[in-house]
């Protein structure tokens, strides 16, 4: 165990004394998150201009002043300007109204009537997200105006008086759902665009950071160092694990200095420390567990840094480390049992207040990566720095 | 088969430092170490001498448990070496031809390093680093890191490493290789100094003038084979007392050569590119009707050389090749 401690304290102290293991660990992924917060800013930013809709609206039409009304009220920033049909198609072609709506004559009576209605949706130069928020909104309006024209219809084909026809029609337009959608507190919470980056970086630079306990171990045949080490009175399993102890410790230490200055620089908040913390370590350890297949298969550093790279490029692009990664069917789930998928995700559920009882299942698949690795490494011939 | 020209030396109670008993050892079809034999005895110096891929290192692999052997055996102090013994490395201290030390440490640290790694601790280990410093003329660089070192210091450092312990018996693969002059002189003499104090030295070398210098008795490996050992005059010995004539001049080497052969003197006659290597008996007596016959024969001779028997000698007589063939 003296001897583990001595082997381990003294690659510590080389990997800091050589900073290549700052530059690549930290440096390097901050450097990457700004680099690309930059070039990626305003589409992370998600922040959603004003709506300016030109309205051509029938007077003394009761269901087209009622969607006029609507729409300031659908939580946007909508400024809603009510003018000519000729001007709604002028505003929008010139940029003043990123959305025109025409709505014709007889509007009310029409639906009413069970009659096809149809307004005329015109997006202006510039037009948004916002804007195709706005026109979800007139849809929405539209299938419950056309609802209520279907369930007056219905009642008429029954005998209903004119009365009692109107209230059904405006009891289905104004009446409150039957069925509404909970949002769930934290299970199916995701990253913002600048906790997805700063997640993902720091999920794509593990892959690297423990590569450097395979790469250290490579360098210690290169030098002879090995023989040396072997040639030792003490367990030569130690050599390896002392390695991969050095990528352990390296990978928590570099992966949490990520996720605080990332977090801190973007402002991002990824909730309790304690969840985190175990988010981190399963994720060390499942990316750890690749060193052990990497060692039995590189003969060389170089050989340990292709491999090594391929599988961070590959995990890393799959698990959503530059953009977000979605699969149906067999590769959907493949794709989910990527340990730095299921870290972000993990990062995911904290950000939005889960602890550790909501994380099990991506600590599961990271531990569950780990165990597999660990029985492909046994399994796979030893032709590499201990061979 | 080896030819073994002395019974080795055993400690006072029977036992030989180091055993070595059939080594082979098997890389796919090629048998890089094929029978390999031989003891030493403690305060003994034994060389292996043999040319660059002869199997010196793979022999000392399996002697310092870095390999395991396909067959036979190795034992140190009585202990059953392997890649996984424990107990038998304490006695072992090894210095690999590669300059096996940490770049970014200094050499305190490398010697502190590898002192714990070998059991030492305390005011044993500061001790022993300090004497190693000392003993290794790097005290007042023992701050720096190595990566800044010369070429002769850190070779200096690599042979410290592998004393820091005092082990029963010191490895040393080739540790003059690309050395300057005065340090290898110094490495020379460090060795003798630790031979004069007792310690078992395996010594193996491509060069014939250091297993002479240092070596109490020589195994000379080729192909993986022990060819033979003994002490220097022993192998001498071995191939009869014959000397060597070298003549040097223009001609038709090969037709000299075989005119040469036939002489009653001559033991061996090999053509070179405008010289000849002969193996003769009593060279001062036979070298005037050499000379005679060579020139009889065509070549022009522009100079003649007498050497009396070296390991050289031995080496090419028992393998057909120079050392640094």
């Amino acid at each position: 165990m003296r001897q583990l401690g001595t082997l381990l304290t003294t690659d510590l102290i080389q990997r800091l004394r050589d900073k290549s293991v700052i530059i690549f660990a930290v440096i390097v992924p901050l450097a990457l998150m700004g680099a690309m917060n930059l070039v990626m800013g305003d589409a992370m930013d998600m922040d959603l201009e004003t709506a300016t809709v030109a309205v051509s609206a029938p007077e003394d039409d009761q269901l087209a002043t009622a969607l006029v009304q609507t729409l300031p009220e659908i939580g946007l920033d909508v400024e809603v300007t009510e003018t000519t049909a000729d001007d709604v198609q002028a505003r929008a072609e010139s940029g003043d109204a990123k959305l025109g709506l025409v709505i014709p004559d007889g509007f009310s009576a029409a639906l009413m009537a069970g009659e096809q209605a149809e307004i005329t949706a015109i997006r202006g130069d510039g037009a948004g997200i916002e804007t195709s928020v706005v026109l979800s909104v007139v849809q929405g309006f539209l299938d419950r105006a056309g609802a209520s024209a279907v369930a007056a219809a219905a009642g008429a084909g029954l005998g209903l008086p004119p009365a009692e026809l109107g209230e059904v029609a405006e009891q289905v337009t104004t009446g409150e759902a039957a069925i509404s959608l909970t949002t769930g507190a934290a299970s199916d919470e995701q990253l913002d665009p600048k906790g997805a980056l700063v997640a993902g970086q720091a999920g794509l630079f593990l892959m690297f950071t423990v590569s450097f306990g395979v790469l250290g171990l490579l360098a210690e045949r290169e030098f002879g160092t090995l023989a040396r080490l072997r040639s030792m009175p003490m367990n030569p399993n130690l050599v390896v694990i002392s390695k991969v102890l050095s990528s352990f410790v390296l990978g928590v230490v570099a992966t949490s200095i990520l996720l605080a200055v990332g977090g801190t620089l973007f402002g991002v908040d990824f909730g309790s420390p304690l969840p985190i913390a175990v988010l981190i370590i399963c994720a060390v350890i499942a990316t750890t567990s690749l060193t052990f297949i990497v060692i039995k298969l590189a003969k060389t550093s170089e050989q340990a840094s292709i491999i090594q790279t391929i599988l961070a490029m590959v995990l890393g692009i799959a698990g959503g480390a530059f953009f977000p990664m979605s699969g149906g069917g067999l590769l959907g789930s493949i794709l989910d049992l990527n340990p730095v998928a299921a870290m972000i995700r993990g990062l995911g559920i904290t950000s939005g207040g889960g602890g550790l009882a909501d994380i099990v299942t991506p600590v599961l698949i990271m531990l569950g990566f780990a165990v597999v690795a660990m029985l492909v490494a046994r399994l796979v011939p030893d032709r590499g720095a201990m061979a | 088969m080896t030819q073994t020209a002395t019974e080795p030396t055993r400690t006072a109670d029977g036992q030989h430092v180091l055993v070595v008993e059939g080594l082979v050892r098997r890389f796919g079809d090629l048998t890089a170490v094929d029978g390999v034999s031989f003891t030493i005895a403690p305060g003994e110096t034994y060389g292996l001498l043999g040319p660059n891929g002869a199997g010196k290192t793979t022999t000392i692999s399996m002697i310092c448990g870095l390999l395991e052997p396909d067959d036979g055996s190795v034992t140190v102090l009585g202990q059953q070496m392997g890649p996984r013994k424990v107990a038998p490395k304490r006695h072992l201290g090894l210095v690999p031809q590669d300059l096996a030390i940490y770049p970014d440490l200094s050499a305190r640290e490398n010697l502190n390093f590898f002192g714990k790694l070998q059991g030492l601790t305390g005011t044993e280990l500061k001790t022993r680093v300090g004497e190693v410093l000392e003993l290794t003329g790097l005290s007042d660089r023992a701050k720096g890191p190595t990566k800044e070192f010369s070429g002769g210091m850190k070779r200096r450092l690599n042979i410290g490493i592998g004393l820091l312990h005092k082990p029963t018996l010191l490895i040393l693969d080739e540790p003059t290789v690309g050395v300057d002059p005065q340090s290898r002189n110094a490495i020379l003499e460090s060795v003798e100094n630790l031979s004069g104090e007792g310690m078992a030295v395996l010594y193996t070398t491509h060069y014939m003038e250091e297993a002479e210098r240092l070596c109490d008795r020589i195994g000379i490996i080729d192909s993986g084979t022990l060819q033979a050992e003994g002490t220097r005059d022993e192998l001498i010995r071995l191939i009869g007392g014959v000397d060597n004539i070298a003549l040097t001049g223009s001609g038709d080497t090969v037709a000299v050569a075989e005119a040469l052969r036939a002489l009653p003197s001559v033991a061996q006659a090999d053509a070179e590119r405008g010289s000849l290597r002969l193996t003769v008996h009593d060279a001062p007596t036979a070298v005037a009707q050499i000379v005679t016959a060579a020139t009889s024969s065509g070549m022009q001779l522009s100079d003649v050389q007498i050497s009396r028997p070296n390991l050289e000698s031995v080496f090419l007589h028992l393998t057909g090749k120079a050392l640094r063939d």
